[in-house]
């Protein structure tokens, strides 16, 4: 595992959304997955979909794959939510700061009512589509009567991902501002490392969990 | 801020008013060449073989030419456009320029605020890639304001489909797709002035 986060060390974040301890020492992959109950399959998909590379056939197996995918996800969550999504409001608020033009007023407002938008929707992937996908392994029997089904899953879920990609394109494209190289590029940095996550997450929910609940409606 | 040097043209009618400006400049810490040009079209004509960073006008210079002011503003994005006012005010012209302001003001105050979009047009960047076409300008400018497709098609005579067509082309030149990203895209390469702007509304 060590050679692994030296060579790519976003593996961590996946690490860590696996709630993973990153004092790793000599173990390997599969012994790490083994003491924490985490298909080793599962583990090495995620990591390859962080890589570049989609996974050829879903790597749920098991109604506790599941669980450990919506607990992954539910972790993510918790990343955008107290870390990263807080971390690029306190950028921007102190590049509006220091430069008080009306132009990055209006960043910080698109960014905040974006900001509102994620956490809409994570909310509702935590409290509406998440559980489904746990009663749904709970209970089947009872599942005709329920209104929710993957089909909705996928219709609600929205490219969030798209708003950052324009508030990037404004700073390296568009916007002028004096200085400040070094907040900038915080800011910059911490904007691609969320679009990066959340395309993956997105990947995640559109290749995997969503794929996994229409062949369980089916079954 | 000073370490360029500001060609500044000066568009006003009176003669009063020119030498005074010129006077004003002239024995002010600004470094600055400065000309004097008769019309838009006399500007036009100077712009391609002359360096212009900063345009003094009476802003009455600018009714009605705005279609003008936009084709200048594209094909030269390097200038910054600030208006003197001499008293009545026409808000068509207000939304054309970058600052302005009026006879009254302090020496000071008009000084900085010469000095401050000066060097703001030596910042912008002329870009290639993202020029949108005049229709496109319309169909941004609207949409900025917060307009549907029904009501951009309706205002400029087109179907909603054309109004789609323009839409996608805006992003996909520009990069953007949200409307508060396209407003934040309008104002910073002067396509429409912040003032128009309701910051509470985006």
């Amino acid at each position: 595992m060590f050679d692994l986060i030296e060579e790519n060390p976003s593996l961590l974040l996946v690490m860590q959304h696996f709630n993973f301890d990153f004092r790793v020492g000599d173990f390997t992959i599969s012994q790490l997955c083994k003491e924490k109950g985490i298909s080793e399959k599962l583990f090495i998909s995620i990591a390859n979909l962080y890589n570049g590379f989609k996974p050829k056939e879903n790597p749920i197996d098991s109604v506790d794959d599941v669980k450990q995918i919506v607990r992954f996800l539910k972790n993510s969550h918790d990343y955008y939510r107290n870390d990263k999504y807080p971390q690029i409001s306190a950028y921007i608020m102190q590049l509006q700061k220091n430069h008080p033009e009306k132009e990055l007023k209006l960043l910080e407002q698109f960014f905040n009512e974006y900001f509102a938008e994620v956490i809409d929707h994570l909310d509702y992937e935590d409290n509406v589509a998440f559980p489904y996908f746990i009663e749904f392994l709970g209970n089947r029997d009872n599942l005709e009567s329920n209104a929710y089904s993957a089909q909705e899953y996928s219709e609600h879920h929205t490219d969030i991902e798209l708003k950052i990609k324009d508030i990037k394109n404004l700073l390296l494209k568009y916007v002028v501002i004096n200085d400040d190289l070094n907040l900038r590029r915080k800011l910059l940095f911490s904007l691609c490392e969320l679009e990066y996550d959340l395309y993956i997450h997105s990947l995640i929910e559109e290749t995997i969990l969503i794929p996994f609940g229409y062949n369980m409606e089916k079954a | 801020m000073n370490r360029h040097r500001l060609h500044i043209a000066i568009m006003v009618h009176s003669q009063i008013i020119y030498e005074g400006l010129h006077a004003v400049l002239s024995q002010s810490d600004i470094d600055c060449v400065i000309c004097k040009v008769d019309s838009l079209d006399d500007l036009e004509n100077i712009l391609p073989s002359k360096k212009v960073d900063l345009l003094i006008i009476n802003p009455l210079l600018l009714v009605n030419r705005e279609k003008d002011v936009r084709r200048i503003r594209k094909n030269h994005p390097n200038f910054s456009i600030v208006g003197i006012h001499l008293g009545i005010v026409d808000n068509h012209s207000l939304a054309l320029l970058d600052s302005s302001f009026t006879i009254f003001d302090t020496l000071e105050q008009v000084l900085s605020r010469l000095q401050k979009t000066g060097t703001n047009s030596e910042l912008k960047f002329p870009s290639n890639d993202d020029n949108l076409t005049e229709r496109e300008l319309d169909v941004l400018t609207q949409l900025v304001h917060g307009y549907s497709n029904k009501e951009i098609a309706d205002s400029l005579n087109i179907s909603i489909h054309t109004v789609v067509t323009h839409r996608k082309n805006i992003t996909a030149k520009t990069g953007i797709r949200s409307q508060s990203g396209l407003t934040i895209y309008a104002i910073s390469k002067k396509i429409i002035q912040i003032e128009d702007v309701d910051l509470q509304s985006h």
